[in-house]
Formats: structure tokens, sequence, C-alpha cells
């Protein structure tokens, strides 16, 4: 998949954040500012307008996510309308509302990816990050699946300093349940900028992480390591920031930003009650910024090709600065590491 | 020359490009740089057929030979 020399006219997948309202108080959280600017949800008529405007571009792909969707009450009834109008639906849940009945409504459905959120494969890791007891009420609404043979099953651990000695558990553990293993990069938005000296990776856990991913091709990522990347793995995904160039991020109440990790005041693109989102995402001038954005001082390294400099969102709340390197990027994190 | 019809799981979109796929199965993208000689179809069309524009036994041939790729992928399908 190549997406460094092509412009797209619209994204191809949005991630709409479609309630900011959770039953879990994740301490790494990246929608943590998002609840507490809450502006309210649009309501189902809007939600519907915005799907048939997304079908209409066509994107490909809704990945929803929040807060907890299953919190809102007519999900169930937006997720259908997507899936109706031949949208692929991915969903990012907590696991935790996942009942027997909600699940064999899941199960019949088409086009539906799950996507369920363990930060650990054991209850104290997991629980000293999501809360107290919840790998079991995770785990319980993951068997649910399982028993029902979800083909589309994901479990999806951030990767942290507190995790990051389980992922060859966790691994084997969303196997015995029939799931593949997602690792997904933690940033330092939200909550996880309060987080981030805490749990971020050493440079010695990046370097393996690095390694670990290049050998096990079979481990989704959600794109989300590219700075990462190996040889290995460089046909598999993405090898640059999709921000604003196929994807985009919906909140709440409407509000456009590049993507999920800069869901902040300052890349506000405009909101989808007011403008469509299409016209937000060609015309609006910080979506044209993320797409003229150029890391000058990564241009002369070996590994620009893998990564074209890294993710925007992770050197912005780090360094201020949309123009400098990703700081978990091998060659700024382990100049001295060798990397295939 | 064939017709060609997008696969039930496949998705197409015209880009300036050309034509960017998308398979509903695994969420992966293909990107065809065809210029203007295939025509993604129709939304509202329900058979789907794939435009095909070509001005020379030539240009045919190289079209013919991207779409037998892409049925090859299971995104588009021959009859």
């Amino acid at each position: 998949m190549s997406l460094t020399g092509e412009r797209l006219r619209a994204p191809v997948n949005v991630t709409w954040e479609i309630t900011d309202r959770c039953n879990l108080g994740c301490r790494h959280c990246l929608s943590a500012d998002l609840r507490r600017g809450s502006l309210g949800e649009l309501d189902h008529r809007r939600c519907e307008a915005l799907i048939d405007e997304l079908a209409a571009i066509p994107v490909f792909q809704i990945n929803f996510g929040g807060g907890e969707p299953f919190l809102r009450p007519d999900f169930m009834d937006i997720l259908r309308y997507a899936q109706r109008k031949g949208i692929v639906t991915c969903v990012s849940t907590n696991g935790t509302l996942l009942t027997p009945s909600l699940v064999d409504e899941l199960a019949g459905m088409e086009l539906l990816f799950l996507q369920v959120s363990v930060d650990g494969a054991s209850p104290a890791t997991n629980d000293a990050i999501r809360g107290e007891g919840t790998f079991d009420r995770i785990l319980e609404g993951v068997s649910l699946l399982a028993e029902r043979s979800f083909p589309d099953l994901s479990l999806n651990m951030v990767v942290t300093s507190v995790n990051f000695h389980e992922i060859a558990e966790f691994h084997q553990l969303a196997a015995s349940y029939g799931a593949r293993t997602r690792l997904s990069r933690f940033r330092p938005s939200g909550d996880g900028s309060r987080m981030w000296d805490e749990y971020r990776l050493s440079r010695e856990q990046l370097a393996w992480l690095a390694h670990f991913l290049g050998g096990h091709p079979e481990v989704l990522t959600g794109d989300s390591f590219f700075s990462l990347t190996n040889a290995d793995r460089k046909d598999q995904g993405l090898r640059t920031c999709g921000a604003a160039r196929m994807t985009c991020a919906v909140g709440p109440d409407g509000s456009v930003f590049p993507c999920a990790f800069l869901c902040e005041p300052a890349f506000l693109a405009g909101n989808v009650t007011d403008e469509p989102l299409a016209s937000i995402f060609a015309h609006a001038p910080i979506m044209q910024v993320l797409r003229g954005l150029e890391v000058e001082p990564c241009h002369t390294c070996d590994r620009f090709a893998l990564c074209n400099g890294g993710c925007p969102a992770v050197a912005y709340f780090v360094t201020e600065s949309l123009g400098l390197p990703d700081p978990e990027c091998l060659r700024v994190a382990i100049p001295r590491i060798e990397v295939a | 020359m064939k017709t060609y019809h997008l696969s039930p799981w496949a998705r197409a979109r015209q880009e300036e490009f050309g034509l960017l796929f998308y398979d509903t199965r695994s969420t992966t993208m293909t990107f065809v740089r065809s210029g203007d000689h295939l025509l993604a179809p129709p939304v509202d069309d329900r058979t789907r057929p794939l435009g095909i524009v070509t001005h020379s036994p030539a240009e045919e041939l190289r079209v013919t030979r991207v779409l037998d790729g892409l049925e090859v992928k299971g995104l588009v399908v021959a009859s």
C-alpha cells in the first residue's frame, strides 16, 4: 500500500468518537480532554446525516470510538445504518458492556470489526491502567464473542512501560480467544500527556518492540508504529502519517480534526454541523498544514523511506513543533543501535 | 473486451491518479494508477460495472492486464 506519492480527494476512513461518555477512567485515555470540554453529542438524525454524507463521498470505513460507544443508547442503530450504506464499521470498545444479547446482535452483523481494549495479560497489569476489576470484566465480554466465533475480533493493548513485559503473553492471550493481537502506540495526548513520563517506553524497549513487530507480521498495529517500522514490515500498512491525507477524526459534537491524536483546539478544522466533512477535509487550513508537512531534519536519514518523519502528534506534544522528527523514531531514540 | 464489475466485497473510488480500491474483508487498499482509463461505478448502480476507456489496442492491452491483476486479488469479476 502506498500513500506518500498520492493525494486523496477525501478521507478513506474516519475515526468517529461518537460519545464522550465512558464507564471507565483509564489513566492514559487520549479522549479525556474531549470529554472534559464536551459540547454534547450529535443527535441521532444528525448522525444518520453524517453517515449519508460519508457514504456519498464515499468513505469506506468508520472507526467508532469514544468514550465507550455502547453507552450511547442508539449506537446499534447507528452501526446498522452505516452497514446498510455499505460502510465497513470498526468499533473500539472497552468490552465491559458486552452482554449475551448484545453479542448475539453483533455476531449477526456484516461489515463489522471489533477491537476490545485490554492493557495487559494479567489482572494486576491491566487493572493498574484501566481500573480495579476491569481485566475480568473485559474478558467476560471477550469470552462471549469467542463462544459465538465472532470472526473479526482483535484485542488491543496500548504498549506502555507498565505492560511492556507482557507483550508475548498478551499475544498468546488473544490467540486463546481466537482474536488477533493489536498493539497500539501510547501517545502523549489527552490524559496520555500527563502519563507520558511514567508510561513511555525506554530506548531499549522501543528497539525490542521494533524487533518483535518485525518478527510477527500477524500482529496488527493500526499503522501506529511506522516510526519503528523495520524493513520486515515495510509493505504492511502505511509508512507515513495518514492524518489529513487518508483519515480524519470527528468528535462527539461534530468537531473535525486531522486525526484522533490531534483533537485539540489548535487543530480544530471545522464542524460537520456547519460544513460538509469533505469540504472541511479539503479546505480547512489545518488540514492543508498537515498535508504539506515536511519533517526536513529527517530527509537525509536512511530510514526516511520507512517512516517519513514519524507521528506529528507525538512530535507536537513532546516538542511543541509539528516539523520536528518523531521523538520515538529509532534513529532519534537509539542512534547507535543498528536497525534492519 | 470483457466487462468487469466490482466484487461484492470490494469498493472503489475515483481519484486523480486513477482508482482506489478497498477490500471490505481485510480493510486493505489498492492504489491503481489507471489515470482516466478506469472509472468507478456510480454509487447507486447495483450492478457496479467499471467504466473502461481506451483509445488504441495497446491501451486496451495494458488496461486488460491491470484488470486481470485486480481479478486475481478478488477485487473485480470479469464477465
